[in-house]
């Protein structure tokens, strides 16, 4: 019943009922409902937070963290929005956490860190544009590069980065229209 | 359907596939437009290659490990919290027994100050009558005195000489006697002296004027 749930598509991936049955199996400790939902949503899980933190090592701390957090916070999951949402939000939220550790942490350099073993969608699409846009990213704050990762490289819709953001759904297509703007004018600066 | 160059950025902003189309089709007579749009989906076209996967075998046994370890822990603390709780009643009966005490102990310090009160005012009361009964005896005295002082200063007879001597001897007493009493107020055994020399001397000059009229007395 409660691998069937975790079977659906992102983010609504259970009903209420099922979501709450499954948050309860995660409260409980139940490793096997853990290991269905690493199977279903690692990949992405480690995608955003890569995207958020730029390096493998930083990801992977940043998902493990989350699945902690899952474990110590499932019993206070009220069904307001999906698990999956929920499990994003923590995401999310724990690589928010991660940025700001690191920026606290004067003396460390950014990282620079391609991942070898990376399959990517497009590998058409030059190297030099993802690099330069990248780094755009840095720049951004928090709310706007969650907001463009999200929508433009994990295909979420606005009303799903909303629920994860605890923002409007208008609210998220007004950032990322204001970020695109941001990002296109920097972008014809340094024309990659 | 013509698009003004103004209505780009509300299409953008909307971005559905239906606005994205009217914003290439203005863009194909606009070069100026061409470009920004050009760039714009550029951006996108470079954040939809971002998205990343890794092969990491270790990750999941990672987590899997941490989680049991994270369970354990929060069960072992919930299996001290008996323990804990058994501490929390010992210190909440000693709280309690220290609290009582104090309290106890405050009350009968409050009930000793007030019996000491009650003893400052019944002594105080004592105090008040033998002063009263001190002062009817210097009024009686000084009223005595008045009619004795030409008997004694006028009659030269041995007796009254006596007289005379017995109550000099008896100012000098009182004198010393409320000297005294006035550096200890609270002194009974001095006061008690004080009161028997004023009954003397009262005495005596009773038997002075009493003289004085046998004297006088054909």
């Amino acid at each position: 019943m409660l691998q069937a749930a975790i079977t659906g598509t992102f983010p609504g991936i259970a009903t209420n009922t099922d979501d709450r049955r499954l948050a309860a199996a995660c409260a409980a400790g139940d490793t096997k409902v853990f290991e269905e939902i690493y199977r279903r949503f690692g990949d992405r899980m480690k995608s955003v937070a890569w995207n958020h933190l730029g390096n493998v090592s930083d990801a992977e701390d940043a998902v493990q963290e989350t699945f902690l957090k899952i474990h110590r916070s499932a019993s206070t999951y009220t069904g307001e929005a999906s698990f999956s949402t929920w499990i994003f939000r923590i995401l999310v939220n724990t690589c928010f956490d991660a940025l700001r550790k690191r920026k606290r942490r004067v003396d460390e350099a950014p990282i620079e860190e391609e991942v070898e073993t990376a399959e990517r969608t497009a590998p058409s699409v030059d190297d030099a544009k993802r690099i330069t846009l990248r780094k755009l990213l840095d720049e951004l704050t928090e709310q706007r590069r969650a907001v463009f990762t999200l929508f433009e490289i994990e295909g979420l819709s606005h009303a799903e980065i909303g629920e994860i953001l605890g923002i409007s759904e208008g609210n998220s297509k007004w950032i990322l229209f204001a970020t695109k703007k941001e990002l296109q004018e920097k972008w014809k600066r340094t024309k990659p | 359907m013509t698009i003004p160059c103004s209505n780009l950025d509300d299409l953008l902003l909307d971005g559905t596939p239906q606005s994205m189309q009217l914003a290439a089709q203005h863009a194909a007579g606009c070069p100026a437009c061409a470009e920004t749009l050009e760039s714009w989906n550029d951006i996108s076209a470079t954040a939809g290659s971002m998205r990343t996967t890794w092969t990491s075998d270790l990750l999941w046994p990672r987590i899997e490990r941490r989680l049991v370890e994270d369970r354990r822990s929060r069960l072992s603390g919930q299996a001290r919290l008996p323990v804990l709780h058994s501490v929390r009643r010992v210190a909440a009966a000693m709280l309690l027994t220290v609290g009582l005490g104090g309290t106890m102990w405050y009350a009968l310090r409050e009930q000793a100050h007030e019996a000491a009160f009650d003893r400052r005012i019944i002594q105080s009361s004592a105090l008040d009558e033998v002063e009263k009964a001190e002062n009817a005896h210097v009024a009686a005295i000084a009223k005595l005195e008045g009619l004795a002082e030409t008997r004694l200063e006028e009659t030269e007879t041995p007796l009254m000489v006596s007289y005379k001597e017995k109550l000099m001897l008896l100012d000098d007493a009182i004198a010393e006697c409320e000297a005294a009493v006035d550096r200890n107020r609270q002194n009974a055994h001095l006061r008690k002296q004080l009161l028997a020399m004023y009954s003397d001397k009262q005495q005596t000059l009773e038997d002075v004027l009493r003289e004085d009229t046998h004297v006088s007395t054909p």
